[in-house]
């Protein structure tokens, strides 16, 4: 499948020029349609790999996860001067720490903005993030002067929505399409940075595609990204096919819509009843159902925990998340990376063993 | 010599080569320490071997090991995991737990009652539990390293090495050098701090006896004696437990043609 899918430099240009604002976002979850009633454009900020990261070493301990090594390093080499403003959510402790050490003792240019997290899926934990995104709506009023109504924020809540949905689908037709892995990523992926109507085009149009179902190793991925992207292409030469995600880029925002008129309540649903997240607070039971029902119904064999070394909440659970998996019949692995190297051989020594022990 | 298939290792410290009989037995093999030039290392094998069959025109052969993907002569690849397991399984006639330990990387694979591999784990990021760090310690004792198990063995007493890290473990050995202990103990304490790390990695995995061996490395006795007291199970080994590998690739290649 041919598909031009515009860079993330593209896009900045493009906002520019528009006269709109960037947003640097940095993982996982937040609402896009709150950034977008005010004109700002999120554009994500999952590392980036390949950066020189003695810049941020100096103010990070060594078992910080490369994610936010690479932030800080990107943005103390100037790459994030395009950004207008930084939204830091609080999806972990070394991301809430890079938010006190950019507030308290960097002090870029960019405003900096927290947004924090609830970790459950009770009443009160919505009622906390609806009440965090209507604080972070003020700030984001004081900051730009605009004060959009409640009808265009849920326009744009609605203009997500769609966008999601056909997220979704693409992962449905996924086998269908005869996209291999790396491609089926970069098109997903473009999410990260790409206005949901743009995203939703560049959807549509792969939705219309099929070609040769690709009949390989159906393997489900779980972890936080899949960095360095090649990983992916190594997959697809060892006739892995990923057939779902639990990724934290990717599967694991694949919000519902939300219900009800309040858009500060509907935005918070739909993070809070998105699919199961440690970082969210959900439980290891919650994961394991969760899983084996995508298993279940994508006809997986297995999965791999493919992971950024360091990152602390998705690590903590693993070894029991593992033992419970493999207790109901599903095989897994895990291999750790630092998103800043290239894909060590043995990572893919590893996989490979994997792929051949469930084609077995 | 009637061959039938071919399997290469090309290891992080030596090449292997094994080669079949319709049966799946092994006829030949060889062994020499790796050369970066893989490819002509490779062509050299075959001409070795072809001095004593008459030819192998049409005869698979399958790569493995750490260097598995420059071999251009090989028809296929498979992961040194699936095939030491199926070397072993061949060999031994039992599933079980296997643990490799090679100069670079050791492993622990679970393998099933039809010799499939059921799960496995791998330390290979780190010199510690590998070939690598007798090596390092060796050189560091001046004790041959063909040499150190037997003089393991021979100590009245053993001192506790408490580092994995082959880095630091040196930097125990030089303290207790300064200390005046004896080569012997230390040897002993340097080969139980080695198994100690590969049975941690066993127990991720869980150990389903019996337990066996394979790799270089196996080859020596005090490794052998240490990880049966360590698991306080009786360990069994094919006849060459370095070929292992090897051998696995030549019956994947066997599979190929049947």
């Amino acid at each position: 499948m041919q598909m031009t899918i515009p860079s993330r430099k593209e896009v900045i240009k493009d906002i520019k020029k528009r006269k709109g604002l960037v947003a640097a976002v940095l993982p996982i979850h937040y609402s896009r349609a709150l950034l977008r009633t005010f004109d700002i454009y999120p554009i994500e900020l999952w590392g980036p790999p390949k950066v020189d990261v003695s810049l941020g070493g100096t103010h990070l301990q060594t078992y910080v996860c490369s994610i936010v090594h690479n932030a800080l390093s990107f943005l103390k080499m100037g790459a994030l001067n395009v950004a207008d403003l930084l939204l830091i959510p609080h999806t972990c402790d070394s991301l809430q720490g890079l938010a006190s050490i950019l507030i308290d003792l960097i002090k870029p240019e960019q405003a900096i903005f927290p947004l924090y997290l609830p970790r459950g899926q009770r009443e009160d934990d919505l009622t906390f993030l609806a009440d965090e995104l209507h604080s972070l709506y003020a700030q984001l009023s004081d900051f730009t002067g605009k004060h959009p109504s409640d009808e265009d924020l849920l326009a744009a809540i609605k203009r997500e929505e769609m966008s999601d949905l056909l997220m979704a689908k693409l992962y449905k037709k996924k086998q269908l399409m005869g996209i291999n892995n790396i491609d089926f990523y970069r098109l997903i992926r473009s999410r990260e940075y790409l206005p949901a109507e743009q995203f939703s085009d560049l959807a549509d149009e792969a939705l219309q595609t099929s070609g040769e179902p690709i009949q390989g190793i159906p393997i489900i991925l779980s972890g936080i990204v899949p960095e360095p992207m090649e990983v992916l292409s190594t997959i697809d030469e060892m006739n892995g096919e990923v057939v779902a995600d639990d990724l934290a880029c990717c599967g694991r925002r694949l919000y519902e819509p939300g219900t009800g008129t309040d858009p500060f309540r509907r935005m918070a649903e739909r993070i809070i009843y998105a699919p199961p997240d440690p970082t969210r607070g959900n439980s290891i039971e919650e994961r394991v159902k969760y899983l084996t029902g995508m298993a279940q119904n994508t006809g997986a064999k297995g999965i791999i925990f493919y992971d950024v070394k360091f990152c602390e909440p998705e690590l903590f659970d693993l070894p029991e998340l593992r033992n419970a998996l493999k207790e109901v019949g599903l095989a897994s692995i895990n291999v750790e990376v630092n998103i800043n190297n290239p894909l060590p051989h043995q990572v893919a020594t590893r996989i490979g063993a994997f792929l051949e022990m469930l084609d077995s | 010599m009637k061959i039938a298939a071919l399997g290469i290792d090309v290891g992080s410290t030596t090449v292997k080569m094994t080669a079949v009989n319709a049966a799946g037995e092994m006829l030949w093999h060889h062994l020499e320490t790796v050369d970066p030039r893989v490819e002509k290392q490779v062509d050299s094998f075959l001409n070795k071997l072809q001095d004593d069959v008459d030819s192998l025109k049409d005869i698979p052969l399958i790569a493995t090991g750490y260097g598995r993907n420059l071999v251009h002569q090989a028809v296929k690849k498979v992961t040194e995991i699936t095939c030491h397991a199926k070397g072993v399984y061949h060999q031994l006639g039992r599933g079980g737990t296997l643990v490799d330990i090679g100069g670079q990387d050791s492993k622990a694979i679970v393998i099933g009652d039809q010799g499939q591999v059921i799960d496995f784990a791998m330390n290979d990021k780190c010199a510690a539990g590998t070939g690598r760090f007798l090596e390092h310690s060796a050189a560091r004792m001046q004790v041959p390293i063909a040499e150190m198990g037997s003089v393991a063995l021979s100590a009245k007493e053993e001192v506790a090495i408490s580092s994995t890290c082959t880095v630091f473990a040196e930097s125990e050995i030089i303290s207790m050098i300064a200390h005046g202990v004896a080569v012997e103990p230390i040897l002993m304490g340097l080969h139980r701090s080695l198994i100690r790390r590969v049975v941690a990695m066993v127990r991720s995995v869980g150990l389903v006896p019996p337990l066996l061996l394979s790799g270089g490395v196996v080859k020596n006795p005090a490794i052998r004696k240490v990880i049966e007291e360590e698991t306080k199970e009786k360990v069994f080994l094919p006849e060459h437990p370095q070929l292992m590998g090897a051998y696995g690739a030549a019956l994947f290649a066997l599979k190929m043609i049947e």
